[in-house]
């Protein structure tokens, strides 16, 4: 016992798994993905909030953008909004709310965790979407990284 | 680990199924490709009471409306509640919607009228044209202003919303979308006519209506510029008129004055709001013109709210002030024989009458609103309402006992939801 936690190294192995775990827990970092056949290779973020928000309709190169959103209550959802717009969850259907009763649009369609948006996203390269750093793979390519 | 592996594999399972779904289901991503049409059935509504402290008249939301808190009764469910649901269908690049309201009308019933009703075609990403019916695009949220759940206070302000003089047109709209570095615009066009029932075969028409909206969008800072106008008509005060008419020219320039026979009508606003979702402030002010009995003015308000959690503490204040005059000497009474005396003084009368509803008010407000659910506000709100110079202000139902001036309290409890 007492050589295991004299140990530096394993200490150090310990210490760094144990903060890697908390960091995961408590905020989980997101990145938002295209196709990786799309052409797009960067987006900042006020771009990437008027085309989920449904201000705007196409990327930054003029091809049209799809947004993609995670489940209604789905952590990833509430911090990808929070962090790029701002607005909680009932902001954002009371935002929705006056573009759906004005006609002037429909939500985002939505997609299940993850893989569901991965797998989505990397099938249409006009699509966009949002997922943890960690579900990152070669079929959808980061543009955006979010704190 | 078998668990684990079982919900891996019905999640993939999910998401397949789902993808194949909605690449089947919608053609929005894929211009050209034939898609199943999308039908989406959706609603909202507020359900309200409020209290007013003026027995002598009666407090609402808006000029068409039967009666509301105040004289007819203290407390009032007519003031905000209603139900409006709405019927989209999505064809990818052409789409439609269909929306229904019940409110309270000038009749007193809550017969369903139809509010939008159009057909979209989407010509390019940025480009949309529409046919039907649309709400009107002015000032900063009048489309928007029945949906009680987007908008942080209980009612939109009575002194910018309650009296437009027209509020849809049947025709059609294009909107443009467009980008100048970050900033991002929405122009919108559009041009109709409308023909609504008041009461009673008393109707409201508009020709020639044409206006322009503008919208900028910059992160949390969001600005509106609006402009229509129309060619009114409506039966409003025509026995009155008839009798002037009588009166030689005198009474002639009398009515063609107040008479809403093909009177431009015009509203023009400016708004803005920033919003970073801690906190939000929100400030505009519009005039509008009738050049007839119906009167003009310039009103404005400005409000702002904190956001702590579910709760929104707000305060605003909005004001109104008439731009034309609202007392008029009407028919000269001198040398007039005693019985046509008497009958211009009462033509006279009845012409202030109509006058002395042309808004001149302000209010102080404040309330609260709890975002009980993600589709559920409830709102309480407390409003200082002060008519001036004269003027009924925005109350309706005024009884002799008005006294001007006299400062009215309203208390508003609001359940909004949307579905």
């Amino acid at each position: 016992m007492r050589a295991f936690f004299h140990s530096p190294r394993r200490l150090a192995a310990i210490l760094a798994l144990v903060l890697g775990a908390a960091a995961a827990n408590a905020s989980a970092e997101l990145v938002v993905v295209v196709s990786s056949r799309s052409p797009v290779t960067a987006i900042n973020a006020d771009q990437v909030a008027a085309i989920f928000l449904g201000h705007a309709s196409r990327f930054p190169d003029g091809a049209q953008a799809v947004a993609i959103d995670q489940q209604l209550g789905a952590p990833q959802r509430d911090g990808f909004y929070r962090t790029l717009t701002g607005k909680s969850p009932a902001l954002l259907k009371a935002h929705w709310s006056k573009m759906v009763f004005t006609g002037r649009g429909q939500p985002p369609r939505e997609a299940n965790g993850d893989a569901g948006v991965r797998r989505l996203v990397a099938e249409n390269p006009a699509m966009i979407g949002y997922i943890e750093r960690d579900a990152l793979d070669a079929s959808v390519r980061a543009v955006l990284v979010l704190p | 680990m078998v668990q684990q592996h079982t919900q891996r594999l019905s999640a993939a399972f999910a998401t397949c199924a789902l993808a194949f779904l909605s690449s089947h289901a919608s053609g929005a991503d894929a211009p050209g490709e034939p898609a199943a049409p999308i039908w989406k059935l959706s609603g909202f509504g507020t359900l309200g009471a409020v209290y007013s402290s003026s027995r002598s008249a009666d407090f609402t939301a808006s000029v068409l409306r039967a009666h509301g808190a105040g004289h007819t009764r203290a407390w009032s469910p007519d003031v905000d509640s209603r139900l409006g649901a709405q019927l989209d269908l999505d064809l990818g690049a052409w789409s439609g919607v269909l929306q229904v309201v019940s409110e309270q009308r000038l009749d007193g019933s809550y017969t369903p009228q139809l509010e939008w009703a159009n057909v979209k075609y989407q010509l390019t990403p940025d480009l949309a044209v529409r046919a039907g019916r649309i709400a009107l695009p002015v000032f900063l949220g009048a489309e928007s202003r029945k949906v009680g759940y987007t908008i942080p206070w209980v009612r939109t302000p009575v002194e910018v919303y309650g009296s437009l003089p027209i509020s849809s047109s049947d025709g059609l709209d294009a909107t443009w979308r467009w980008s100048t570095g970050p900033v991002l615009h929405a122009t919108q066009v559009f041009a109709g006519r409308t023909n609504q029932d008041l009461h009673n075969g008393l109707r409201i028409k508009a020709e020639d209506i044409v206006g322009l909206s503008h919208s900028i969008e910059r992160g949390a800072v969001s600005a509106r510029l609006s402009a229509a106008s129309g060619r009114l008509n409506t039966g409003i005060g025509k026995e009155l008129f008839t009798i002037l008419r009588n009166f030689g020219p005198a009474g002639d320039l009398l009515a063609d004055r107040y008479e809403i026979r093909d009177k431009r009508v015009s509203m023009v606003s400016i708004g803005m709001s920033v919003d970073p979702g801690a906190w939000f402030v929100t400030a505009e002010c519009g005039r509008t013109r009738t050049d007839s009995l119906l009167g003009g003015g310039t009103s404005m308000y400005a409000g702002a709210g904190l956001r702590r959690g579910a709760l929104t503490p707000y305060a605003g204040y909005a004001q109104v002030r008439a731009d034309v005059a609202t007392h008029d000497a009407g028919l000269p009474l001198d040398g007039l024989p005693p019985p046509l005396a008497a009958a211009a003084g009462q033509i006279n009368a009845g012409i202030n009458g109509f006058l002395a509803t042309i808004p001149v008010q302000s209010t102080w407000s404040a309330g609260l609103r709890w975002d009980a659910a993600t589709n559920i506000a409830l709102k309480l709100q407390l409003d200082r309402v002060r008519p001036r110079q004269g003027s009924r202000g925005t109350l309706i139902n005024n009884q002799p006992g008005l006294r001007p001036d006299r400062a009215v309290h309203v208390g508003s409890v609001a359940l909004d939801f949307v579905f």
